[in-house]
């Protein structure tokens, strides 16, 4: 793969790269897209399977509750006041 | 050893075989028996990292269903085992922590992604361990370790508590030395559970002691397979005439197609599951909050995810992306449906469809390290097909090698058809001499 187009997949994916990563992934990449071509000649579906078995949505009582307390949640993030603290947006 | 005798020697065991990322406890008087539990499953009291130093820190405030469940049925959790980084690898060597050693050398894997696991079942007298299989890691494992493994279909272990892989594939099952706890605990962990809606669509399990009475056996699968597996399997189906299975080749071409939409779907899925994996919430929180947040992700992901992470991040962003969505992602899809169809052709004539587990034993570590990711990916051809289908499969030990080295067989059944997989390891731990690894403690 294209060292431009891994370079740019990695900025959407939040890592950053290395010279000698660029290269060694380009080409890990690459040979696993050659190995991909099978797909090509596979033969077509007319379903599609976003799960192995049939998954219909079955839905619950709205019941309000708290299994697990929020200080518990809370004990090991980083938290300002009882919210948890990220970096800056702006 | 007794049950109190391996909670005493659980340091020194570990020491010796690296199964364990945390562990301990002591005997109580609600303990019935100890269980293990793979590392992306979420327990109260042990640190849960999925073996990626991204998460070291976490200490989850609740247990995974599978092992409320475990607990609930009186099972003490003594330790969370050793894995491939989010479960990316078929021998536990992509680890940023300790990599588990075979019980029957110490110098090969134990297999992966459930490799610790494995090792517990295989060392641990009258242990039982929880895995979790997405494209074969607990039916890898269990074939190098000798132990029996079962994955059961798709949804019929809540996933709740899960640190997800790829969602439309991440199974938990079992493994141990004794089928019988295959047969007493799949009932424990299975059935709905409204916190994994996956799991609201099962039939119930039920335990009916049937038989497989005949399997077929897809040309494919004995093709590329190493001399001594090939040996060991062709006695194996022998055993299984003798037992009064019927057997017969069968052709299921559409089983090559099978490992690159696994990986399309695995990394895909994976890629945003990972996305989740930023510096805050878990684990790993040290970093510096006044970057922007572009800035404070990259670095964390950048620093903290290993080697094979990162290569199967990449190629499920790619594979996502607009303009490739529909030669690999949609494509893949519709690959899956395929080996459904295939699978459901077997079984209106047969049981089960019975393949060996994995195409040679478990490798030296310096192999391994020189295997290129394709050569990786590729070990994986045998287990794939059932994980991708979503159908339930069993790892039964079938033979050893020249170094004696355990080899695995894998039966497949339709969609919650468990009870056959069951019965048929208890059958065949009848009238197999399964070897136990001496334990060198």
């Amino acid at each position: 793969m294209d060292r431009d187009v891994v370079a740019r997949v990695a900025r959407a994916a939040h890592i950053k790269l290395t010279d000698d990563e660029l290269e060694r992934y380009s080409k890990d990449l690459a040979d696993i897209l050659d190995y991909f071509e099978v797909l090509d000649e596979a033969p077509g579906h007319e379903g599609v399977g976003v799960n192995p078995v049939e998954v219909t949505n079955i839905l619950r009582d709205d019941v309000p509750g708290q299994e697990i307390d929020s200080t518990e949640l809370l004990r090991d993030m980083k938290t300002y006041e009882n919210y948890i603290r990220g970096p800056k947006l702006v | 050893m007794s049950d109190r005798d391996t909670l005493s020697k659980l340091d020194k065991i570990n020491s010796v075989y690296g199964m364990f990322h945390d562990f301990g406890g002591e005997w109580t008087d609600d303990t019935e028996f100890l269980f293990s539990a793979k590392d992306n499953l979420t327990s109260k009291g042990f640190e849960t990292c999925a073996g990626s130093r991204i998460l070291e820190g976490y200490r989850p405030a609740f247990d995974a269903t599978a092992i409320a469940r475990m607990k609930e049925a009186g099972g003490q959790l003594i330790g969370k085992t050793n894995m491939d980084e989010f479960g990316f690898g078929t021998f536990s060597a992509n680890s940023a922590f300790e990599v588990p050693k075979n019980p029957f050398d110490l110098g090969r894997s134990c297999g992966g992604s459930s490799g610790g696991s494995a090792c517990a079942a295989a060392v641990l007298e009258d242990h039982v361990s929880l895995g979790v299989s997405t494209g074969g890691s607990v039916c890898c494992p269990a074939s190098f370790c000798g132990t029996y493994g079962i994955v059961p279909t798709y949804g019929r272990v809540s996933r709740y508590g899960l640190i997800d892989y790829g969602n439309s594939l991440d199974k938990i099952g079992l493994l141990s030395m004794d089928p019988a706890k295959l047969s007493e605990y799949l009932p424990v962990i299975s059935g709905k559970d409204p916190k994994d809606p996956t799991s609201c669509v099962q039939p119930e399990l039920r335990i009916e002691h049937r038989r497989i009475s005949s399997v077929a056996v897809p040309r494919e699968s004995v093709e590329g397979i190493s001399d001594s597996v090939k040996k060991a399997f062709t006695d194996a189906l022998e055993s299984l005439r003798s037992m009064g299975v019927d057997v017969e080749y069968v052709d299921m071409p559409q089983l090559k197609y099978a490992m690159p939409a696994y990986y399309v779907l695995a990394t895909s899925e994976a890629s945003t599951n990972l996305a989740r994996y930023c510096g805050m919430r878990y684990g790993r929180q040290d970093g510096d909050l006044s970057l922007g947040f572009d800035d404070y992700f990259t670095s964390f992901r950048t620093e903290y995810f290993g080697d094979e992470a990162k290569r199967r991040i990449l190629l499920g962003t790619y594979t996502r992306m607009e303009g490739f969505r529909d030669r690999y992602y949609a494509k893949a899809l519709q690959v899956r449906m395929g080996v459904i169809d295939a699978y459901k052709a077997q079984f209106r004539d047969h049981d089960a469809v019975l393949t060996p587990t994995m195409p040679f034993v478990s490798p030296r570590f310096e192999d391994i390290s020189a295997m290129s990711p394709v050569e990786n990916y590729k070990a994986d051809f045998l287990t794939i097909p059932p994980n991708l289908a979503g159908t339930p499969h069993l790892n039964c030990p079938c033979g050893y090698d020249g170094d004696g080295m355990p080899i695995g067989m894998q039966f497949v059944t339709d969609h919650w058809n468990e009870d056959l997989l069951l019965t048929m390891a208890e059958d065949w731990d009848r009238q197999f001499e399964v070897r136990h690894a001496e334990v060198k403690v």
